[in-house]
C-alpha cells in the first residue's frame, strides 16, 4: 500500500506532458502502420519511419527527463532532509518515466510484430533480443542524462547535451558506421544500419556503458550539498 | 534531544568563513538563535539538518554523530525542518502535500497518515483550506503548512529557520504561540534575526556574529549586556553623536530617541530599562 | 531596455555551464568532423575564402543551434522561479521593453561562444591560408546567414518554455530542429530547405553567389543543400511543401532574412500575450 501511494505521488510529479508523450509516439506508430502507405509513403520509407520513432523517439523522452531531474524541484531543500533520501526519490521519478516509456515501446513493438512490419525493419533481431532496438539506446541516453544532470546541476545545460548527442548520432551516423570502435557505441544502429553480426554486440555494449554512466552519477546524486547548490539562477 | 557542537567550521568556495570554530550546546526545550543576516545561522541550520557537511569540527545530535551516514539518517528520522525558503509543489493541495511528505518520512500506513494530517491541519488552523492548491496560499498559510509538514513524524528535534519573516503581526503571534506549545520535551531550535520572536518564546539563546558565537545563555543574560547603557532623550535637535540610536519616535515638536551608549549621551538623557533588543544591539556594538 | 540588455547579458555570460556545454559540443564537432571542419573545403581544388566561411557557418549551424536554444530555455521562466517578477513589474519600465532587452541580452550572450568558435576558425583560416579577406567574408556570412537564424531560434528557445512545460518544450525543440532543418525533403514532408527554415542556404546561394565544388568520391554524406548546384525550387523526385522552396536568388535571400525576423517577432509577441493573460 505504501509503495503504491508513494509511486502515485511520483507519477503526479512527472506531469501530464511527460506522461502523454510516450503514448503520442505509439499513436504516431499506429497511424503510420494504418495509413502510411495509403498516404503515398513508400514501404521502405514507412519502415524507416517506424524504426526511427521506436529507436530514436522513444529514448529521447526519458533522456530529457533524466536531464531535467536536478534544478526544477521546488521543494529540494526540504526533500534533502527527509529520511527517504532524495537520491531514491529522484530515481523513483526516473523509473516512472523509464517504466512508462518502456511499456509504451513494448506495446508499439507488439503492434509491429503482429502486423508484420517488424520483419521488414532493417537489422532488427527477433524475439526478446529484438527489443534491445529501443531499450539499449533508451537506457544509455537516460544514464547519460542522469550523469550530466548530476555533474552540471542545470536542467537546461543537461538537456542541451542530451539533445546534441541525440542529434549528432543521427546526423553523423556514417562516422559511427565507418569506425570499428565507434560502431559499438552507435545509439541508432538499427535505423542507420551496421555491419552484419555487429548489432547485438552494439546493443550489449550500450547496456554495459549505460551502467558505467549510471554508476558515475550515483555518488554525485547522493551529495546533498551538491544537489542543493544546483543552478537555481 | 541534545545538540553538541564542537569547533564547527564551514568554509565555502572562495574562502568565505560562514562558521568559524563554533562551540555550542543546545539542551531540550525552546532555544533561540539570533544573529544578523550573514551571521551563519542558516549555514548552521543546514549542517544540523544534514544538508551541508562541515569543513571541520564535530556535531552530535541525540548522541548521533552527523559526520557518519548512519548518524545523519538517525537524526533525519527524528527531525522536523522548516527551511527559510520553503518550496512547495503549487499544484498540490495542502493535504496532498502533507501526504507526500509523510510518505517520504516513512509513515506508511494510510490510516495513520490521514489521522496525523487531520490533527496537524487542525493545530495549524488550515482544516478549512486543506483541499485548496498551495499556489493559492498566502505567505502565512504556507508557513503554517510548512510547520505542519515539519511535525508529521512527531520529531524530537524541530529546526525552524526564520519562520516569521514576511508574516503579518497576527500571523507572527500565532506562529510564536504554536512554537512555544511544541517545545515540551522536544528540542526546538528557532533561528531568526527578529529579536522579539526570541524574547516571546525562548528562555535560552545564542547570538551568532560573523560565524562565531558572541553570546550564549539565558534571555536575562543578554538583556544585562545593555545594563546602564540604555538612555532616552527627547530633543528638538538631531540625535546625539555619542551613542547608537535604537529608536526615534516623533513627539511634540521634537524627537524621542532611545540610545545605547556607555555613558549618558546628553545631559538631558535619562536611563531606561533595557529590553532584549537593547541587549542584542549592545552586544553587537561591543563586538565591533 | 539597455539596462535590461546589459544585466541579462552579464548574468548569462557568467554561467559556467554555458561555456562547459559549448566547449564540449564544439570539441566533439572539431574532433569528429575532421577533415571537413579542418579543411573547410568540399574538394581539393577550392581555396575560396567565401566558400570556406560559408562551409564553416553551415557546419556549426547544423548542430550548435540546439545547444543555443536549450541554454536559453530557462531564462524567461527563471524570473518567476526566483520570485523577482513582482519587483520587476513594479518598475516603470514597460513589460515589452523589458522583454526585448531580456531577449537581446540573453541571445547575445548565448551566441558569444558560437561567435568565438566561428570567428576563431576564420582567423585560423586567414593565417594558415594567407587569406585575410576571409575575415571580411566571415563577417558578411555571419551577419546575413547566422544572425537572422539565431534571432528566430533564440525567440523560440526563450518563449517556448513559457507556453508549455519545459521538458515538453525541450523534446519538441530538438525534434523540430531535426525534422524542420536537417531531413532531406524527398524523404518526408519537412520544413527543411524552405523559406521557413533557419538552417536553409538561401543567402549563401542567392545573395553570396555560392556554388559548391563537385563532390569528391568519398563525400557521400554531404550536409549542405539537396540539389548540389542550385538551391530551392522543386525537389528532384518531388516533395511536399515545395511551394515553400523558391529558387534561391537575391530577393528570395532577403525574403528569408525578413521571414526569420518576422518569425522572431511573432514568437516573442506570443510570449508577451501569454504573460499579459496570466497576469490579468
Amino acid at each position: 500500500m505504501r509503495s503504491l501511494d508513494l509511486w502515485s505521488h511520483e507519477i503526479r510529479r512527472a506531469g501530464p506532458a511527460a506522461l502523454l508523450a510516450p503514448p503520442v509516439l505509439v499513436l504516431l506508430i499506429v497511424l503510420l502502420v494504418a495509413f502510411g502507405t495509403r498516404l503515398g509513403s513508400r514501404e521502405g520509407n514507412t519502415v524507416l519511419f517506424l524504426m526511427t520513432i521506436l529507436e530514436t523517439g522513444i529514448p529521447l523522452l526519458p533522456g530529457i527527463a533524466a536531464a531535467s531531474l536536478i534544478g526544477r524541484d521546488h521543494a529540494v531543500e526540504l526533500q534533502l532532509t527527509l529520511p527517504r533520501g532524495y537520491r531514491s526519490t529522484m530515481l523513483r521519478r526516473l523509473a516512472v518515466m523509464v517504466g512508462w516509456t518502456a511499456l509504451c515501446a513494448l506495446i508499439a513493438s507488439a503492434l509491429l510484430i503482429v502486423t508484420g512490419w517488424w520483419d521488414l525493419l532493417p537489422a532488427a533481431s527477433h524475439g526478446l533480443a529484438g527489443q534491445l532496438a529501443w531499450l539499449s539506446p533508451m537506457l544509455w541516453l537516460t544514464a547519460l542524462g542522469l550523469l550530466v544532470a548530476a555533474t552540471l546541476r542545470s536542467a537546461s545545460a543537461a538537456a542541451a547535451i542530451i539533445s546534441f548527442v541525440w542529434l549528432f548520432e543521427q546526423m553523423l551516423a556514417y562516422l559511427f558506421q565507418e569506425n570499428q570502435m565507434l560502431r559499438l557505441l552507435h545509439l541508432f544502429a538499427t535505423t542507420h544500419g551496421t555491419v552484419p553480426g555487429d548489432w547485438l554486440p552494439n546493443r550489449l555494449t550500450l547496456l554495459a556503458t549505460a551502467s558505467l554512466l549510471a554508476a558515475a552519477a550515483w555518488p554525485l546524486l547522493g551529495n546533498a550539498e551538491r544537489i542543493l547548490g544546483g543552478e537555481a539562477a | 534531544m541534545r545538540i553538541e557542537i564542537s569547533r564547527l567550521t564551514k568554509t565555502y568556495r572562495g574562502g568565505v568563513h560562514a562558521l568559524d570554530g563554533l562551540d555550542l550546546d543546545v539542551p531540550t526545550g525552546m532555544y533561540g538563535l539570533l544573529g544578523s543576516n550573514g551571521a551563519g545561522k542558516t549555514t548552521l541550520m543546514r549542517i544540523l539538518a544534514g544538508l551541508l557537511k562541515p569543513t571541520s569540527g564535530t556535531v552530535r545530535i541525540g548522541g548521533h554523530d552527523i559526520a557518519t551516514a548512519d548518524g545523519r539518517l538517525a537524526v533525519q528520522r527524528a527531525l522536523g525542518y522548516l527551511p527559510q525558503d520553503l518550496g512547495v509543489y503549487p499544484d498540490l493541495t495542502a493535504r496532498q502535500f502533507l501526504d507526500y511528505i509523510a510518505l517520504l518520512k516513512g509513515i506508511d500506513s494510510r490510516a495513520t497518515r490521514r489521522r496525523r494530517i487531520g490533527e496537524l491541519l487542525e493545530v495549524v488552523a488550515l482544516t478549512q483550506d486543506a483541499d485548496r492548491r498551495l499556489k493559492g496560499f498566502s505567505g502565512g498559510m504556507l508557513r503554517r503548512a510548512g510547520i505542519a509538514q515539519a511535525l508529521l513524524a512527531d520529531p524530537r528535534l524541530l529546526i525552524v529557520d526564520e519562520p516569521t519573516t514576511g508574516l503579518d503581526p497576527e500571523e507572527r503571534i500565532r506562529f510564536r504561540t504554536l512554537l512555544s506549545q511544541l517545545a515540551g520535551d522536544r528540542t526546538v531550535l528557532l533561528s531568526t534575526h527578529i529579536v522579539e520572536d526570541v524574547a516571546q518564546t525562548c528562555r535560552l539563546l545564542a547570538v551568532l556574529t560573523k560565524g562565531r558565537l558572541a553570546f550564549t545563555g539565558d534571555v536575562g543574560g543578554l538583556v544585562s549586556q545593555a545594563d546602564h547603557r540604555v538612555w532616552t532623550l527627547t530633543t528638538p535637535g538631531p540625535a546625539p553623536s555619542h551613542g547608537r540610536v535604537v529608536a526615534a519616535v516623533p513627539e511634540g515638536t521634537g524627537m524621542r530617541y532611545r540610545l545605547i551608549a556607555p555613558t549618558a549621551p546628553d545631559p538631558y538623557a535619562r536611563p531606561a530599562e533595557p529590553t532584549l533588543e537593547d541587549g542584542y544591539l549592545a552586544l553587537m556594538e561591543t563586538g565591533r | 531596455m539597455i539596462a535590461t540588455f546589459r544585466y541579462e547579458f552579464r548574468m548569462q555570460i557568467r554561467r559556467p555551464v554555458l561555456w562547459i556545454v559549448y566547449g564540449l559540443t564544439f570539441a566533439v564537432i572539431v574532433i569528429t568532423l575532421n577533415p571537413a571542419y579542418v579543411d573547410l573545403q568540399r574538394s581539393n581544388d577550392r581555396d575560396d575564402p567565401m566558400t570556406a566561411m560559408i562551409v564553416s557557418a553551415d557546419l556549426l549551424m547544423s548542430l550548435l543551434p540546439i545547444v543555443y536554444g536549450c541554454l536559453l530555455a530557462d531564462r524567461l521562466v527563471r524570473d518567476r522561479r526566483l520570485g523577482v517578477v513582482g519587483v520587476l513589474d513594479a518598475t516603470p519600465t514597460a513589460h515589452t521593453t523589458r522583454l526585448i532587452g531580456k531577449y537581446l541580452g540573453t541571445c547575445a550572450a548565448t551566441a558569444v561562444p558560437f561567435t568565438l568558435a566561428y570567428f576563431g576558425r576564420a582567423v585560423v583560416y586567414a593565417i594558415v591560408e594567407g587569406e585575410p579577406s576571409a575575415l571580411g567574408w566571415a563577417v558578411v556570412v555571419f551577419v546575413t546567414t547566422t544572425v537572422p537564424a539565431l534571432l528566430f531560434v533564440g525567440a523560440l528557445g526563450l518563449a517556448g518554455p513559457l507556453l508549455m512545460p519545459p521538458m515538453l518544450f525541450q523534446v519538441l525543440f530538438v525534434v523540430y530542429w531535426f525534422w524542420g532543418n536537417l531531413i532531406y525533403p524527398s524523404m518526408m514532408p519537412t520544413l527543411a530547405d524552405t523559406i521557413l527554415s533557419p538552417n536553409s542556404q538561401y543567402v549563401a546561394y542567392g545573395l553570396l553567389g555560392y556554388t559548391p565544388a563537385p563532390p569528391g568520391p568519398t563525400e557521400t554524406h554531404l550536409i549542405i543543400g539537396p540539389d548540389y548546384y542550385t538551391y530551392g525550387g522543386p525537389t528532384p523526385g518531388g516533395a511536399s511543401l515545395d511551394f515553400l522552396r523558391p529558387m534561391a536568388d537575391a530577393p528570395v535571400a532577403l525574403l528569408w532574412i525578413g521571414v526569420m525576423l518576422v518569425l522572431a517577432v511573432f514568437v516573442l509577441s506570443l510570449a508577451r500575450l501569454h504573460t499579459t493573460r496570466t497576469e490579468s
